[in-house]
């Protein structure tokens, strides 16, 4: 981790085997992950292994997450700058902590693609259940903002609609012939359309 | 790949509470999915959903912490007021391996002495 947070490096003050634990009031924690009355639904330990192999700390960019802080807050409230990094890193934990769930759901039901019914459980079960609501509506309504930006996709054929623009008398008159002589003189250069019937549904296409 | 904390982003709307549109880069929210070991593939939804959960948990720890903070007069939400709230709040309990209270160092040994003690009383 970036900047000063060796006191919250726990490596550097946890003692061997984890003897001198506390009721989890203070910095020291034991390897194996022991929480002290945490709703953790996981049956295994991988928060705690997760602990140690921090080489993947990827967070959002602090500068988004200090704006949704800041428009929380009352307008004259002020954040210290580790309190921003702090929960840059617990969004993160948030994030990992939902998608752990969500995908073990997954892999009992044997999918293995996480939905957002996965997710929306996850969060349910993990006492976030009060956000089930609002995000439903907001799915909602992002489903509907897409679907007015993309547009209906275009199943029904293109030709019929281009049939109206072409008619039939635009490829009956053989253009003249461009004449390009040897000394280069005059050069025009034409279109070439063929004359043969239109036939429904194809578009013509001219070359030029 | 960038692991800098302090990356500004330029893509996103300014507004975090919008309806269509979500304040946070949704291609990161999906890295820090992924690195959830045995996860395969991610749906659309579910990326959309997640995101947007992660704007509405910032406002809920931001505003949950800044209403506990301990020094009320200063109107300033600290890491220690953060630190309590993981602690005292059932919601954000998973967050205290994370969000350890600081102790100083002289402090610290202080209290590992007295424990040494009332071990050596029994």
């Amino acid at each position: 981790m970036d900047g000063d947070n060796s006191t919250t490096d726990t490596s550097q003050l946890s003692m061997t085997g984890g003897e001198y634990m506390a009721s989890g009031h203070y910095v020291l924690q034991s390897q194996d992950g022991e929480y002290d009355g945490e709703e953790n639904m996981n049956d295994h330990d991988d928060s705690g292994i997760k602990e140690n192999f921090r080489e993947q700390d990827i967070y959002l960019p602090i500068a988004n997450v200090a704006r949704i802080m800041k428009n929380a807050v009352p307008q004259t409230g002020k954040i210290a700058k580790d309190a921003k990094e702090c929960v840059q890193e617990c969004v993160s934990e948030f994030i990992s902590f939902i998608t752990s769930e969500a995908s073990e759901r997954c892999h009992q039901e044997k999918r293995k693609t996480i939905n957002g019914e996965d997710i929306l459980f996850a969060m349910s079960t993990l006492g976030f259940d009060m956000y089930v609501e609002p995000l439903k509506l907001y799915l909602q309504k992002f489903r509907e903002a897409m679907k007015g930006e993309k547009g209906i996709p275009g199943v029904s054929s293109v030709g019929d609609s281009l049939g109206d623009d072409l008619t039939d008398d635009s490829f009956s008159n053989p253009m003249p012939a461009g004449i390009i002589t040897a000394d280069g003189q005059q050069q025009n250069v034409m279109v070439y359309t063929t004359s043969y019937q239109q036939i429904p549904n194809v578009q013509q296409i001219q070359f030029s | 790949m960038k692991m800098s904390q302090n990356t500004p982003d330029k893509d996103e709307d300014q507004t975090s509470t919008s309806q269509k549109t979500i304040s946070l880069p949704i291609s990161r929210v999906r890295l820090i999915m992924k690195s959830s070991p045995d996860v395969n593939c991610i749906n659309q939804d579910a990326l959309f959903l997640t995101t947007k959960a992660t704007e509405l948990f910032v406002q809920h720890l931001a505003v949950s912490s800044y209403n506990n903070r301990a020094k009320q007069e200063t109107k300033s939400l600290s890491y220690s007021d953060l630190a309590n709230t993981a602690e005292e709040n059932d919601t954000f309990q998973f967050l205290t391996d994370i969000l350890p209270k600081k102790i100083l160092a002289g402090d610290y040994l202080k209290s590992l002495e007295q424990l040494q003690e009332d071990d050596a009383d029994f």
